[in-house]
């Protein structure tokens, strides 16, 4: 009995350790910068992280990420002047960009297409309007520098907040020694990304036993009634005009970037009676016969990125007409 | 309680432990001890049929008293086998079976010109594992009515020998001559039995998570939208769920072998590598063991098995086929299923072909198999895959309307994952599979049967790699069988 126990710790041992192996010559975890909420309170990654991040179900997509000064992934450092034109593009995972190579992102595209233009990318996943706004005014010095701001907004998920907090307890979270050990041990870093550590969290947390039965139901979709859609745009708007409140909101060149499919209407009808811009991307998406997004997931991909380029180019020289091209140098 | 699931991976190693450190005074204890867990395994899905189970162990206890006691009273004893029959198999007509004769009686009025509506049907689940221990405790009647065994007394290893956890819910569906034994004897730790149970633990995982739950996505797609897909892609998804409900079956099977071995008993095979067979007699001499067995010992030769005129025995056979699809669930798409057997398997039979591969695997002699083999191996596969559509449709109008689309759409198109994967990873994996499984081919329980040390710990550490490379933590964990 004691040759079995010992012989299969043993084992289990060797064959972690094989898989460890395994796991770092292949890549098969991916890395993720650290993050930390600096002074101003705004919550960022650690300047000089440089590293790969894998996604994709297979593990199939590398792509390489670099922080910079700014604490954002951008192949380049901000230093707004008045003599330089440059663009701010604020948003939450789809302009933090780790699916794709930090040299060929939507910044750079929209580089390539409007020369001598730089573009600064404020990219963190999970930013919503609330993380957006509070940014822009802890940095106001910065800002009033830059010529053109543009704010992604996901309406389903970035009006909730009427007030910007930092989330203290997920940068704590994620310093935490458990997730240290996550971070250092390659094999549990994957394991947790595939989700074969879910059920042993839940077992932790004590979830296995509260929701034993969740495994045998199919998915619920949730469907609201139009009363409550009613309620819910209204509470997005309020919190709207209370971050603007709170925050400040330059309209004359701020610009938001939505997809007024799934926008409500209610909320795009305040924006047109008062003044607040916003680009359209649902046309361009509609018109294309090539996929936007990644299969695996709901980020975009190259294609979806390019187009996404491609509005905010043509948005920003339809807006300065005055400058057909963006020699460096020139200031409109 | 899933095998796969992380209650099961704390629940083994306590019952283990407690097992042979605790509860090892006695073979009573230890029983006990096996009742309480098979009844905590059990009951973890749902307490309230625990009751059935029980209901079900104390008649065919008693019964088998007093068959024994009436065994040359041969009406007598018939009587009491018939009371097993009856509870038991009442069990089954009414949680399984009743709302499917309901719904097949008014569809049946309908088809003859009156519409009735039924307000008879009854809203009842299924409860897990209902086919299997309702066979499991039948066959002990029936082998004290045959002069088989003799009864037990002993009603506590009786319990246990009827909620045994390894194979309660999905078999293999043993004879009391042989777990009942061993059951009832005293167990002593096997260190090599023990290990043997391991790896067909580790072996099975493989099959579900890696082959089976990795297969479901891709199977679930194509039958649920058959009516916008090619041929080559319906023959994809009907070929796919050939290997996935080999990888979930034989999985579970496997690991509940290696688990019983853990507790020093053992359990008989129920898989023996079917995808290599050489005809369809083949294959029901190597795939689900215990169930085609106990049709043919307890249905197939007392009707007079091939023992009677050729007519006779060919009816048997289809009888035995029908009634095996019928077993499997309340559903046309079931008979149907059975009833393409038995068409493949009676020409085996007129030709004298349906034991000729009984002792023998492919490649016997050889590392490599004949042409020969090989075009019967295909041809098996291929005749046993189509029946599948049955098995996988949910009613027999999707059945035909799966088959009609190849028809009618017989061209090659693509196929492109639901979630986006590269298909040639399955294909790799599969090939790589039918490989390995063919290397083993001849000794069913024993998957690392290789005398190099290093060999095996290569071959463990790819086997669980396996499973990190395609788990897929959005599919539904249960067995296919668990709904038999």
């Amino acid at each position: 009995m004691k040759k079995l126990i010992l012989k299969t710790i043993i084992y289990i041992f060797l064959i972690l350790v094989a898989l460890e192996i395994t796991v770092r010559i292949f890549h098969l975890y991916t890395e993720s910068p650290q993050r930390f909420i600096d002074k101003y309170g705004v919550e960022k990654m650690t300047p000089g992280n440089r590293g790969y991040a894998v996604t994709g179900n297979r593990n199939q997509d590398v792509a390489e990420f670099h922080i910079n000064n700014a604490g954002f992934n951008s192949y380049r450092d901000y230093n707004p002047k008045k003599e330089k034109f440059e663009i701010a593009l604020i948003g939450d995972s789809f302009i933090e960009g780790f699916h794709q190579d930090y040299y060929n992102s939507i910044g750079k595209k929209i580089e390539n297409r409007l020369k001598g233009v730089e573009v600064y990318e404020y990219g963190y996943s999970g930013y919503d309007m609330a993380n957006q706004l509070q940014l822009i005014n802890a940095y106001q010095e910065d800002f009033e520098l830059i010529d053109e701001v543009i704010l992604y907004m996901n309406y389903k998920n970035d009006l909730k907040r009427a007030e910007y907090k930092p989330n203290t307890e997920q940068i704590a979270m994620f310093r935490s020694p458990l997730f240290q050990i996550r971070d250092h041990i390659k094999l549990l870093a994957y394991g947790s990304k595939i989700g074969i550590l879910e059920p042993l969290k839940n077992l932790v947390t004590g979830k296995a036993f509260s929701n034993q039965k969740q495994g045998f139901k199919t998915n619920v979709i949730e469907t609201k009634t139009p009363a409550e859609i009613m309620k819910r745009d209204q509470r997005y708007l309020d919190n709207f005009r209370n971050l603007v409140r709170l925050y400040g909101y330059d309209k004359s060149k701020t610009t938001l970037l939505l997809d007024s499919t799934k926008t409500s209407p209610t909320f795009l009808d305040y924006c047109n009676a008062n003044g607040f811009k916003y680009i359209d991307f649902s046309t361009s998406f509609k018109k294309t016969t090539k996929a936007t997004t990644l299969i695996y997931d709901w980020h975009w991909n190259d294609h979806g990125r390019e187009l996404i380029a491609q509005v905010i180019s043509e948005y920003i020289k339809n807006k300065n007409k005055n400058f057909v091209a963006f020699p460096i140098g020139n200031k409109h | 309680m899933l095998f796969n699931s992380i209650e099961y991976l704390l629940f083994l190693p306590v019952v283990f432990i407690l097992y042979w450190f605790v509860f090892n005074k006695s073979v009573k204890v230890q029983n006990i001890l096996l009742i309480i867990a098979s009844y905590v395994f059990y009951g973890w899905w749902d307490w309230r049929f625990l009751i059935l189970i029980f209901m079900s162990t104390v008649v065919d206890y008693l019964v088998g008293q007093q068959i024994y006691r009436n065994i040359d009273d041969r009406i007598k004893a018939r009587s009491w086998l018939r009371v097993s029959m009856v509870f038991n198999l009442g069990l089954l007509g009414t949680f399984k079976y009743f709302n499917f004769f309901v719904d097949s009686f008014v569809d049946m009025v309908r088809v003859m010109g009156y519409d009735i509506k039924s307000t008879w049907t009854l809203a009842i689940i299924l409860p897990v594992g209902i086919s299997f221990y309702t066979f499991q405790t039948m066959s002990y009647s029936f082998d004290i009515y045959y002069k088989k065994l003799v009864p037990t007394k002993n009603l506590t290893a009786f319990i246990a020998f009827v909620a045994f956890f390894p194979q309660l819910v999905a078999g293999p569906i043993e004879r009391a001559s042989n777990l009942l034994k061993q059951i009832t004897d005293a167990r002593k730790f096997n260190y090599t039995q023990a290990v043997d149970g391991m790896k067909l633990i580790l072996w099975g995982f493989f099959k579900k998570l890696a082959i089976a739950d990795s297969l479901a996505p891709i199977v679930d797609d194509i039958f649920v939208n058959y009516g916008e897909h090619s041929a080559s892609t319906l023959i994809l998804g009907v070929c796919l769920f050939s290997f996935q409900v080999y990888g979930d079956f034989s999985g579970y099977s496997d690991i509940a072998i290696g688990t019983s071995k853990l507790f020093g008993i053992e359990l008989m095979s129920n898989f023996k590598f079917p995808q290599l067979s050489r005809n369809v007699a083949e294959y029901w001499q190597r795939w689900h063991v215990s169930l085609s067995t106990w049709f043919r010992h307890y249905l197939y030769i007392p009707m007079g098995g091939s023992k009677v005129s050729k007519l006779k025995s060919v009816r048997n056979i289809a009888i035995i086929f029908l009634v095996s699809g019928f077993w499997h669930g309340a559903n046309w798409t079931f008979i149907f299923w059975g009833g393409l057997h038995a068409l493949f398997y009676i020409p085996v039979f007129l030709m004298g072909r349906n034991r000729m591969y009984a002792d023998n695997v492919i490649g016997e002699n050889t590392y490599l198999p004949s042409v020969k083999e090989m075009m019967q191996v295909l041809a098996t596969f291929s005749l046993v895959t189509f029946t599948r559509i049955f098995f996988r449709s949910p009613t027999l109008t999707d059945s035909f309307g799966y088959m009609k689309q190849i028809w009618t759409h017989f061209y090659y198109e693509p196929y492109v994952h639901p979630m986006g994967y590269r298909m040639i990873d399955f294909f790799v994996l599969l090939a790589l599979f039918n490989i390995y499984e063919y290397l083993i081919r001849k000794d069913e329980r024993s998957p690392f049967k290789f005398k190099s040390q290093i060999t095996r710990f290569i071959l463990y550490s790819m086997v669980v790699l396996g499973i990190l490379l395609f788990y897929d933590d959005g599919v539904n964990r249960s067995f296919i069988y668990f709904q038999f």
